[in-house]
């Protein structure tokens, strides 16, 4: 098995999955508690799963819908090249995971069968870590939901933005 | 079946059969470099193929929404980064390239560091005096001109009043545009041609005096016999804009031009076996930090022309590195993006966005000896991947900027500065500042961002340092190839670095031109 991209860069993340697996913890399935809509181009429904319960968290703007956020990344993570699509896969995957957790911060259990403040904790370790690529980890899973979810006309006028205006084009 | 009549204009190549005859030039790159190189070799009657990876896109195309350019027009859709995530770069992909989603800002590269290159980079083939008439010339064609002060919007000017209140230098920028309307989305392509970008003035040059300009045409790697290269073998790109159909193609010419930009370019040079020495080192990006502040009156950072102000007061810092200060323009995606945290605390900053002016300091990397950049390496799927761990005097540098901006803003009356940390440093008066004195700053720390990518093919006269000859832009094996982009740079500009880009290739075109058709 190789394993590149984002666990290469943070070797103790693939050191957890692997050993995860042997000891059990790590098999600890994920709560689904969102689930697709539509066929999914580059998530199984279990990442979808978990990347819907960290959208949950992220955007906590009016009318912000985890599933759609989710579908959205989806989409554009259609176009991504191979090691950018691997590593969304891998991280999700480590997010969850629940010995990962349990090393990393003492949670024993999966990031989706959390409660709300228990995820945002977990967020915040990501945020604060000791370890670069968890930090990298964390910043790329906030930005995917919030440019997913603010690139929608459907949420300027929360933040205040009239949208693009109308030109009168000089001919 | 070939075609009767060899294809002219712009073409999709999904519409494109290579000529059976070798062309004089094929130009990989359809930006700055690319687009200038075609239209000054077209003019002097040679026949020129340009293969364009991205897609040709138009102003009924741009709808100004972030949500349809980024995918359209950035490079992996706007999520290009560096290896370790720590810097985002945003960088055109399409017709025009970077030109085409570029904040107009227009400045003739800095003589002292065209001096600094003679002096420490072996650039002996030019001087600034060469690059002066091309400048003139390109500054004609793209209408470059300073914009007035009452032109600029609110998120310039109180960068601009804030430095005035201290005593810093700062002015208006240049701009390339004619009858800008100043609508505020440069970035997501202009709506009505009022950006001179490569897409509406030099490649419609090269296409009117007969060059090819092929789009959705990726350049997998350029096949090199005998120490040169003979053909560039290509991926018909599919309607998607990124996967490829699986047609291959291939594209014979007598020399090749290389504009691919500082990620790519030195990425084609590597799939095609001649990487190695230099190729892909000392890659630079004036990696940028920024501070969002709020003001009492709306700033409304989404509307008007998004770079119209710009200092270089500390680009000189002697030992330290250099800061030049701009502002950048926020719509909500990029906003969301650049604004810190998640949840409540995010959103309640983002409700904030219409008072917000977003100001940035960039530094100039590249000058101090310690400093080498990044490293651009080949992904196992033929991707680039620029690795770029920020160095402490970088960081030490952006601390100091964001110090300055701080100071800056308040002065312009911002209420509060937030700093890009996660979460912001919240500054409200003067004696907040310190609180930047202990920000943490390592990687994923703070925010970080690049628009600017440079070197990786750098040019000079000693091939154990360069990649190509300052005389011509030759590589310095392969006799047919050249390389004209912002990868030739040998360290950063200080300045945008269109101009620069613009200047070197009209200069390197003209050279290329009176040599070749004697050929």
């Amino acid at each position: 098995m190789t394993r590149r991209g984002f666990l290469k860069r943070g070797l103790l993340g693939g050191t957890i999955l692997v050993v995860g697996g042997g000891l059990g913890l790590g098999l600890w399935p994920s709560q689904l508690t969102y689930k697709s809509k539509r066929a999914l181009s580059v998530l199984d429904e279990r990442r979808f799963g978990i990347l819907a319960a960290v959208a949950a968290r992220v955007v906590r703007a009016p009318g912000a819908d985890p599933v759609e956020i989710a579908h959205r990344v989806d989409a554009v993570f259609a176009t991504a090249v191979p090691e950018a699509k691997k590593d969304l896969q891998q991280l999700l995957l480590l997010f969850d995971n629940a010995l990962a957790g349990l090393l990393f911060d003492g949670r024993p259990r999966p990031f989706t069968a959390l409660d709300g403040d228990a995820q945002d904790r977990v967020l915040l370790a990501w945020r604060d870590s000791k370890l670069a690529v968890r930090r990298g980890g964390y910043q790329a899973l906030r930005k995917l939901c919030l440019s997913a979810h603010y690139s929608q006309p459907s949420t300027w006028e929360s933040v205040g933005y009239p949208g693009p205006p109308q030109l009168q084009i000089p001919t | 079946m070939p075609l009767t009549q060899a294809p002219q204009g712009f073409v999709d190549a999904t519409q494109f059969r290579p000529p059976e005859a070798t062309v004089d030039v094929c130009i990989i790159g359809s930006g700055a470099g690319g687009a200038v190189t075609a239209a000054t070799l077209a003019a002097a009657g040679l026949s020129v193929v340009v293969l364009e990876e991205g897609g040709k896109y138009s102003k009924t195309d741009f709808k100004m929404r972030e949500d349809i350019a980024f995918p359209q027009l950035y490079q992996e859709s706007g999520s290009r980064a560096t290896k370790d995530l720590g810097v985002t770069i945003l960088q055109g992909r399409a017709v025009g390239g970077t030109t085409v989603v570029n904040w107009t800002t227009s400045f003739r590269t800095p003589e002292d560091v065209v001096a600094h290159w003679k002096k420490v980079h072996g650039v002996g083939g030019f001087s600034y005096s060469d690059l002066s008439p091309h400048w003139d010339a390109v500054e004609e064609r793209l209408n470059i001109k300073q914009i007035g002060l009452e032109e600029t919007n609110r998120n310039n000017r109180t960068l601009y009043d804030g430095m005035k209140a201290l005593g810093w230098e700062v002015s208006t920028t240049r701009r390339n545009t004619r009858q800008c309307m100043k609508s505020g989305y440069c970035g997501l392509g202009c709506p009505v041609d009022a950006k001179q970008s490569m897409l509406i003035t030099y490649l419609p040059d090269a296409v009117e005096k007969g060059a090819v300009v092929v789009s959705r045409c990726r350049v997998d790697k350029l096949r090199v016999e005998a120490g040169k290269v003979v053909a560039a073998a290509c991926s018909e790109i599919g309607p998607d804009g990124y996967t490829p159909t699986g047609r291959q193609l291939e594209v014979k010419a007598r020399r090749f031009v290389v504009s691919a930009g500082a990620i790519n370019s030195p990425a084609l040079l590597i799939r095609s076996g001649l990487g190695g020495g230099m190729v892909g080192r000392r890659t630079f990006l004036h990696p940028v930090v920024g501070v969002a502040s709020v003001f009492k009156d709306p700033i409304e950072p989404f509307y008007g022309a998004p770079q119209s102000v710009a200092s270089h007061h500390f680009a000189h810092r002697g030992d330290d590195v250099g800061l030049f200060l701009e502002a950048a323009p926020l719509q909500p995606m990029m906003a969301a993006i650049a604004a810190a945290g998640f949840g409540d605390g995010h959103q309640k900053i983002m409700a904030q966005l219409s008072k917000m002016a977003a100001h940035i300091a960039l530094a100039i990397d590249g000058f101090h000896p310690s400093e080498n950049g990044g490293t651009v390496e080949v992904r196992p799927s033929g991707a680039p991947l620029l690795d770029y761990p920020i160095p402490p005097r970088i960081r030490a540098a952006h601390r100091e900027g964001l110090k300055i901006l701080a100071k800056i803003d308040l002065a312009a009356g911002a209420q509060v500065v937030y700093s890009p940390h996660d979460p912001p440093i919240e500054i409200r008066s003067e004696k907040d500042i310190a609180q930047l004195d202990n920000a943490k700053m390592g990687v994923n720390e703070v925010n970080t961002f690049s628009a600017h990518v440079m070197g990786g093919c750098g040019m000079g006269d000693d091939p154990k340092t360069s990649v190509v000859r300052s005389s011509d832009l030759r590589h310095h094996t392969v006799e047919n190839l050249h390389v004209v982009d912002g990868s030739v740079f040998p360290t950063s500009l200080g300045v945008n670095p269109q101009e620069s880009i613009y200047g070197l290739a009209r200069l390197m075109a003209t050279r290329f031109a009176s040599e070749w058709k004697k050929a």
